[in-house]
């Protein structure tokens, strides 16, 4: 997440060029001309261009236990982060940074480095231990300007109140962090000890040679987007991959939806495709957005189905924040269905208050999103077979937010 | 304290003596508070007693003598106006006789009435009547004196307190009232509250045809939610080329337009969205009746109201109990969204604007505005003269371009500011306001129609 304090060498201005660079295609196919700038004006005069579509065609493993798609070769994983921030690594907080964690773990330990780039967990993690460290210096001042009120009531009976501000106390903006300069200096002493064990290092080394244990993790929705849309992800079943097969689309689109609807117990049969099939309502919200040009992400974090992004997470906090709701147009559809939509009955008010309230402490906007699912006596099963029963969803969104009257008498 | 303050007594102690009413009558303004004990204590200890009002003087033994009555009720007229009015059950409503004081103004509708006058003819007679929230309202704040309609007529001229006994008490006017004409608990609390914010609280629907009625909203801002005509996306896909359901995106080889990534956006918004679509419902279900209706119509404090005219509402608003009611379905949101105007795109608020004189802010939103402050800027003389000649310049193309453009495109621009595109989503395009009571607490939530698919796309 690039902030507004600057990290090292990287400051604001730089980070954000840096971002805008990595993060510059919203999608993973690219548009590259090989013809010359003369060539591109005079066919542009007449509409036409020899501009070709660049599909980097990455490979995913489906795994229906976490009924996610993995990612595990490292140039697709990469690509399919900065074009449109597909997916989360699974040892990461959202890129897949654990081999770069792990390379940088191991240089520290062996040459005390200065302020690197670092990744979202270090950032993290500094500013907790920053933080932690803050709380354990204020109370120590406090602790020692009450302490000093003691003394001088005993000596001198004057009555001094302790203060809890003041120019003795840290506050968030004078404390200074120990640790970046602590750090500077064990590296200033640290740089003598380093050439005793430069003999070391190339031992350690040859001991454990580190392997991206880490693989990118694609959503059911997200794959299917990428798979379907764009035919940039083919999509390989472990179990028949010896046979070096994928997955045709069709099938894709069967098995993601049989996924939901599979009996607890494996010897039952699958039961037929359903309308109100969970897949069916989240994709449709997903494609939705990303159509409108949104960065879609997860929102657990928020109480929330999803987070919408402008441009990804690495640029601006997330405005806002996706309910899913679905709605069945027939009342007796509901209650005869065997999937277990949550949300599809209108929640409590004190359910609503709470995410309302949860969500504006984090500046976001509370969106109910309304999928209407069809009436079974309006559209046959049959329909489920393709894709094409998405035309007889639709999805429209309500926007909530409190009505302060006192704040808006003009 | 003192013991023989300790017990409480009607006399008080020896320095005041029973009533004070011959230098009441002289100097009514000075006198102190009644005893006065707190002379007793030492200065050291003495509590802060906050100085609230005077009292006039301490009631005689039998409850006031009617010289003390008529000395009160001056005082009474002379601090507050207040009005008199007569509940009528049958009615519920309250007619008001002697209307006094500026929180009724705003209150009531006239309704006529055949009244037995004293020489016995009927005459038909326009009168102001109270709704039950009105009439409470007013009782409660102290501006309303109101009696219950007994059978013996007396005559209406205001000075009838003496032989009818005293007014409704807040507690009676509470039980006589809450539960005639529609009006719950939670709607009159939902009332007084927005009541007391100043704000001017009238009912959506008409209880009796002589109820005002509002002023209809204009007729361009009352878009249909739901038209019956098909998602014209839809069609056009389906009509032109033969649209694969495998294969949805298709960039054609040697076309331009096809050739960047809003392209691409645009040919995936193949799944019906807004509220424009249809909504189908099975026609055998009848819908059930539905608490979210509008009930109150709200108008800003600063607005002019008519009470005869009213202008049409700043907002209207749905009043329901937040432990007995469930959130609205969309069936129910759509149906408010029938009958409510189309909002505006919100404006951008203009912080710490240049000090510039004889504009007014207000005019700045449209191309209008840009136009005087172009005007303004040359005459500023705080503008170094280097400055002001390219000023002059870019002032003549301006000029040009506005006779052949709708919108000036020069740099001045950026004084009219299309407003903010995350607030154009926030917004939304119609709203439902519903306020929901949760034994005494009010919460009021907006909730707005979305419209993501009609823009801005990033």
């Amino acid at each position: 997440m690039s902030s507004g304090k600057s990290k090292g060498p990287n400051k604001g201005g730089a980070r954000r060029h840096e971002n805008d660079r990595i993060y510059a295609h919203p999608l993973p196919l690219i548009f590259s001309d090989p013809s010359s700038s003369r060539t591109r004006s005079i066919l542009g005069l007449l509409g036409l261009s020899r501009s070709q579509v660049i599909n980097p065609h990455c490979e995913g493993y489906y795994d229906p236990s976490t009924r996610s798609v993995w990612v595990v070769n490292q140039r697709d994983s990469e690509i399919l982060w900065r074009r449109g921030f597909f997916g989360k690594g699974n040892l990461s907080r959202s890129e897949p940074s654990w081999f770069v964690r792990q390379v940088k773990d191991r240089k520290s330990r062996q040459v005390d480095s200065g302020a690197n780039k670092m990744t979202s967990e270090e950032i993290r993690e500094k500013r907790r231990a920053d933080r932690k460290q803050f709380k354990l210096d204020r109370a120590a001042a406090i602790a020692k300007v009450a302490a000093e009120a003691e003394t001088i009531f005993e000596t001198e009976g004057r009555v001094v109140v302790p203060a809890l501000f003041g120019p003795e106390i840290p506050s968030g903006s004078t404390w200074k962090s120990k640790t970046a300069e602590s750090e500077r200096e064990s590296s200033g002493s640290l740089e003598n000890a380093e050439s005793k064990r430069e003999d070391e290092n190339e031992g350690e080394e040859e001991e454990e040679l580190l392997e991206d244990m880490e693989h990118l993790q694609l959503t059911l929705s997200e794959a299917f987007f990428l798979a379907w849309n764009f035919d940039c992800l083919t999509i390989l079943d472990p179990e028949t991959a010896c046979f070096d097969e994928p997955l045709s689309l069709p099938e894709i689109w069967t098995t993601f939806q049989q996924i939901y609807l599979a009996p607890p117990i494996p010897t039952l049969p699958t039961p037929e495709l359903q309308l109100d099939n969970p897949f069916l309502i989240h994709y449709a919200v997903y494609h939705h957005y990303r159509s409108l040009g949104w960065v879609v992400k997860n929102g657990l974090k928020f109480c929330v189905d999803y987070l919408l992004y402008k441009r990804g997470p690495v640029f601006t906090h997330a405005e806002f924040a996706i309910v899913v709701c679905p709605v069945y147009e027939d009342p007796q559809d509901q209650e005869v269905s065997i999937t277990n939509l949550r949300n599809a009955s209108p929640f409590t008010w004190s359910w609503l208050s709470t995410i309302n309230r949860a969500n504006s402490q984090v500046m976001k906007t509370l969106i109910l999103t309304y999928v209407t699912i069809p009436a079974r006596s309006r559209l046959s099963k049959e329909m489920l077979k393709t894709p094409a029963c998405f035309a007889h969803y639709s999805v429209r969104e309500v926007i909530v937010r409190r009505f302060i009257p006192a704040r808006m008498r003009d | 304290m003192d013991d023989n303050l300790e017990l409480p007594n009607n006399d008080g102690p020896e320095i005041r003596v029973g009533d004070n009413l011959e230098e009441e009558d002289q100097s009514s303004g000075d006198e102190d508070e009644g005893p006065d004990w707190i002379k007793l204590m030492p200065k050291a200890a003495r509590p802060v007693i906050p100085k609230r009002g005077d009292k006039e003087f301490e009631p005689s033994k039998q409850g006031g003598s009617g010289l003390q009555q008529h000395i009160l009720q001056r005082a009474r007229n002379a601090i507050k106006s207040i009005s008199y009015g007569t509940w009528h059950p049958s009615l519920a409503r309250v007619s008001v006789t002697v209307s006094r004081g500026i929180s009724i103004g705003t209150v009531g509708h006239s309704v006529p009435r055949e009244t037995a006058m004293t020489n016995g003819t009927v005459k038909t007679q326009k009168r102001m009547e109270l709704l039950p929230e009105e009439a409470i309202y007013l009782i409660e704040r102290g501006s309303l004196l109101c009696w219950k309609e007994s059978a013996v007529e007396y005559p209406n001229d205001g000075t009838f307190e003496s032989i009818s006994g005293s007014p409704m008490t807040v507690q009676q006017a509470y039980t006589e009232m809450i539960g005639k004409e529609d009006l719950t608990m939670d709607r009159y609390q939902v009332y007084a509250y927005l009541k007391r914010l100043g704000y001017t609280v009238t009912r959506t629907k008409p209880p009796t045809a002589f109820y005002p009625l509002t002023a209809p909203f204009p007729p361009s801002l009352l878009t249909l939610t739901s038209s019956s005509s098909c998602n014209s996306k839809i069609s056009a896909l389906f009509s032109s080329y033969s649209f694969d359901w495998w294969r949805p995106l298709r960039i054609r080889r040697w076309l331009k337009m096809d050739k960047n990534y809003s392209f691409i956006f645009q040919s995936l918004r193949f799944i019906p969205s807004g509220h424009k679509v249809p909504q189908y419902s099975p026609t055998e279900t009848q819908t059930p009746s539905s608490p979210y209706e509008p009930f109150f119509n709200l108008y800003k404090p600063p607005t002019p109201f008519k009470k005869s005219a009213p202008p049409p509402p700043d907002y209207q608003m749905v009043v329901v109990n937040a432990r007995t009611t469930p959130m609205p379905s969309l069936r129910e949101l759509t149906a408010i969204y029938d009958n409510a105007p189309e909002l505006p795109p919100p404006q951008r608020r203009v912080r710490n604007p240049p000090q510039i004189q004889g504009i007014s802010y207000k005019n700045l939103t449209g191309t209008g505005g840009s136009d005087t402050l172009a005007q303004s800027q040359t005459h500023n003389s705080n503008t170094p003269t280097w400055m002001s000649s390219p000023s002059m310049i870019s002032l003549l193309p301006h000029g040009l371009t506005s006779w052949l453009y709708a919108k000036p495109t020069s740099s001045l621009q950026k004084v009219e500011r299309r407003p903010n595109p995350f607030a154009v989503l926030r917004q939304g395009k119609k709203t439902a306001i519903i306020a929901t009571v949760d034994a005494g607490t009010i919460n009021i939530f907006r909730f707005a129609q979305g419209a993501f698919e009609t823009g801005p796309w990033f």
